[in-house]
């Protein structure tokens, strides 16, 4: 198993800060989306991790500790995650992206 | 070479990718679009083969963010990390055959404009410190003495870090490395000198721990290309492998190295000033507009 990037939501979607989004070396990476924070009744939107493409050397994890001083992101080993975002279920939308949340480990299986 | 290569055939919307699909309705292509918007759209670059946490690669990213028109640019590479992400990308890019980038460039450029006449087509070089300042030394140097309109980026890792951790020229005095193991005996080139004495329009030193800063930089050194000459970005994009510098600290290193040697520096020709302040409205160039005088006591 090995490290992928988790953010906490509830820290994110208060603070909504995206940095993180700007410093990953992987593009679409960290997506951000407007639908998963507020309809979960957060203030802003949230930033979210297609776990598929983090190779996981945590830069955002500096950047949202050290800069941003959110502490939002955490590592975390993949097939702890409960339910995560991966490319194929994420969708785009205008100045936005929604995902649809799965196991990581049964969508990346197949 | 225009918005007509990211449309789909007509008929075939169904069965194209969703990659693909995404691309066309979602990419930048024909959008003004920012790095504050990242993570809301379909980026060019996706899916590269680089190391993890590579700070070439974040640079990369952000410079593709930031060309003004990307559906009518071009890259131009050589040998070396960058080309592997950069050749991934979702324009077009020719690969120079090692230190031909500059040579390759210039014709391509020029061809181009035969082709094409006013409308703007940027051809952006992005070449390795090994490939600018060593291998291709001369032919960069020449496309700037004879002011070829295009825009070189030196992706400056400071090694090949390619081919197992060599010297370059760009390597600091003293560096010790894996293939250099008795330490660089000179010190490093001053590319950036070099680029005003050859005349370039345009010359800066990035880092990329400022993203908004380094679409800035990009931006106008392309657009400066696109008439009035060659422009020339440095970019310190440290390897986080030959410098064994941990992952997440690549921010940390980016930082410490941009207070200590790389620092932001900008020159820009009067010549591109005026440019840039007449064609695409730049307010930063304008004369400053004098302290306003002590008043002058009302004589009624």
């Amino acid at each position: 198993m090995y490290l992928v990037a988790n953010i906490d939501v509830e820290i994110c979607a208060s603070k909504s800060c995206k940095l993180c989004t700007q410093y990953c070396p992987e593009a679409n990476t960290i997506q951000y989306s407007e639908a998963m924070g507020t309809d979960r009744g957060f203030k802003y939107g949230t930033a979210y991790i297609a776990v598929d493409r983090c190779k996981g050397c945590a830069l955002c994890v500096w950047v949202c500790d050290t800069m941003a001083k959110n502490n939002a992101i955490k590592m975390i080993m993949i097939d702890q995650l409960p339910l995560a975002a991966v490319t194929d279920n994420i969708r785009y939308e205008e100045k936005t992206t929604v995902a649809v949340l799965s196991n990581p480990m049964i969508v990346i299986g197949n | 070479m225009s918005l007509d290569y990211v449309k789909f055939s007509g008929g075939f919307e169904k069965f194209m990718p969703k990659e693909y699909r995404d691309m066309v309705e979602h990419g930048p292509f024909g959008k003004k679009i920012s790095v504050s918007q990242m993570g809301s759209f379909k980026e060019i670059l996706e899916e590269h083969p680089m190391c993890a946490g590579c700070a070439m690669t974040l640079f990369i990213r952000l410079a593709i963010i930031a060309f003004p028109n990307p559906e009518d640019t071009i890259t131009v590479g050589t040998a070396g990390c960058g080309r592997l992400a950069i050749s991934q990308a979702a324009i077009p890019f020719v690969y120079g055959n090692y230190g031909d980038q500059n040579g390759v460039a210039s014709g391509l450029s020029r061809g181009l404009r035969l082709r094409f006449g006013d409308k703007p087509k940027d051809v952006v070089v992005m070449a390795g410190d090994g490939g600018t300042a060593d291998i291709g030394f001369q032919q960069v140097l020449h496309s700037w003495f004879r002011k070829e309109r295009f825009t070189t980026i030196m992706l400056d890792n400071e090694v090949y870090g390619n081919t197992g951790g060599q010297e370059s020229g760009m390597t600091n005095r003293g560096a010790v490395l894996k293939m250099a193991p008795l330490g660089k005996k000179f010190e490093k080139m001053d590319m950036l000198q070099m680029a005003k004495v050859a005349g370039c329009a345009y010359v800066a030193t990035v880092v990329p721990n400022n993203p908004r800063r380094v679409e800035s930089v990009i931006k106008k050194a392309v657009l400066i290309a696109r008439e009035v000459g060659s422009t020339y970005i440095q970019a310190y994009t440290s390897c986080n492998i030959e410098y064994a510098i941990p992952t997440d600290k690549v921010m940390e290193d980016a930082k410490t190295v941009e207070n200590d040697r790389y620092q932001f520096t900008e020159y820009v020709s009067d010549e591109a000033k005026q440019y840039l302040t007449e064609r695409y409205g730049y307010k930063d160039y304008l004369p400053k507009a004098a302290a306003p005088a002590a008043a002058i006591p009302n004589k009624t």
